[in-house]
């Protein structure tokens, strides 16, 4: 098996795990995590593709940056909303915020 | 591969086997945090493997010293105990359902990868950092641009959601 066929296989096994965790977790927190797990598994796939083919390297490493980037921005995000419902349901379990109103 | 490179991807590998397998399944928050933060620094490991030096630093620096760090203000201010939310127990269909959705992309793209996936080159392409420097202010300007904004609004947006619910108190 080629070095780029073993990268893009732990990329693979971190999306799965980041899927499996996304599902099987309760709380918003957990959740975060699994979701840095997928991105982190799309940065390495996107860097491995294009530092072992005849593809644009800069454009790849660029692009990783990109996506930690996305990911600062929607760690942030996702804090701010994790502190409000914290203090509006008391609690960061996802099933809580699940029910609607009525 | 060098024989050499094989030892360091195995090392690697294994720490971010280890890691993801602890962020996903620990009952503690802060364990599952240890456990990410493995697997950030086995991604870095790679990173260095593949001749990208400059983005392995980044990973560092970005998720290790900023993202986790977030993560574990989101775990101390939720208040989350080990005891919590976690270790209830969870009905069979939600177990059904996570492991259909970790099989079926599992099993469709590992068999695209190994049957039908490129080869590609043993050798990783070398690039400077010079190069990576005129990429950001050349041809990828307006997405350097688009993600410092995108940055900023984020920023601002958390700040707002925030201080408008402490202001109710």
């Amino acid at each position: 098996m080629s070095a780029l066929q073993l990268y893009q296989l732990v990329a693979l096994f971190l999306l799965c795990v980041g899927l499996y965790g996304f599902i099987w977790r309760r709380s918003l927190v957990s959740m975060l995590i699994s979701l840095e797990l997928m991105l982190n598994g799309a940065g390495l796939s996107i860097v491995a593709a294009s530092q072992h083919t005849a593809a644009n390297a800069v454009l790849g490493q660029l692009g990783a940056l990109l996506v930690m980037g996305l990911a600062a921005a929607e760690a942030t995000l996702v804090l701010a909303i994790v502190l409000v419902v914290t203090q509006r349901f008391k609690t960061s379990e996802s099933i809580s915020v699940s029910e609607l109103k009525g | 591969m060098e024989s050499l490179a094989h030892i360091a991807f195995g090392v690697y590998t294994a720490l971010i086997v280890g890691g993801a397998c602890i962020a996903v399944l620990a009952r503690s928050l802060v364990r599952s945090l240890v456990g990410l933060v493995a697997t950030l620094f086995g991604v870095a490991g790679l990173y260095l493997l593949m001749a990208a030096p400059f983005i392995a630093f980044m990973q560092i620096l970005i998720y290790v010293g900023g993202v986790s760090v977030l993560i574990f203000f989101a775990i101390m201010l939720t208040h989350a105990a080990p005891t919590g939310d976690e270790s209830k127990s969870r009905p069979v269909r939600k177990r059904l359902n996570a492991i259909f959705a970790m099989t079926v992309p599992a099993v469709v793209l590992a068999i695209q990868i190994i049957v039908h996936g490129p080869k590609g080159f043993e050798m990783p392409s070398e690039v400077s950092l010079p190069e990576l420097g005129a990429g950001l202010l050349g041809p990828y300007l307006l997405a350097f641009e688009l993600i410092s904004v995108v940055l900023f609004v984020a920023m601002a947006g958390a700040i707002m959601l925030a201080w408008r619910q402490w202001g109710k108190r």
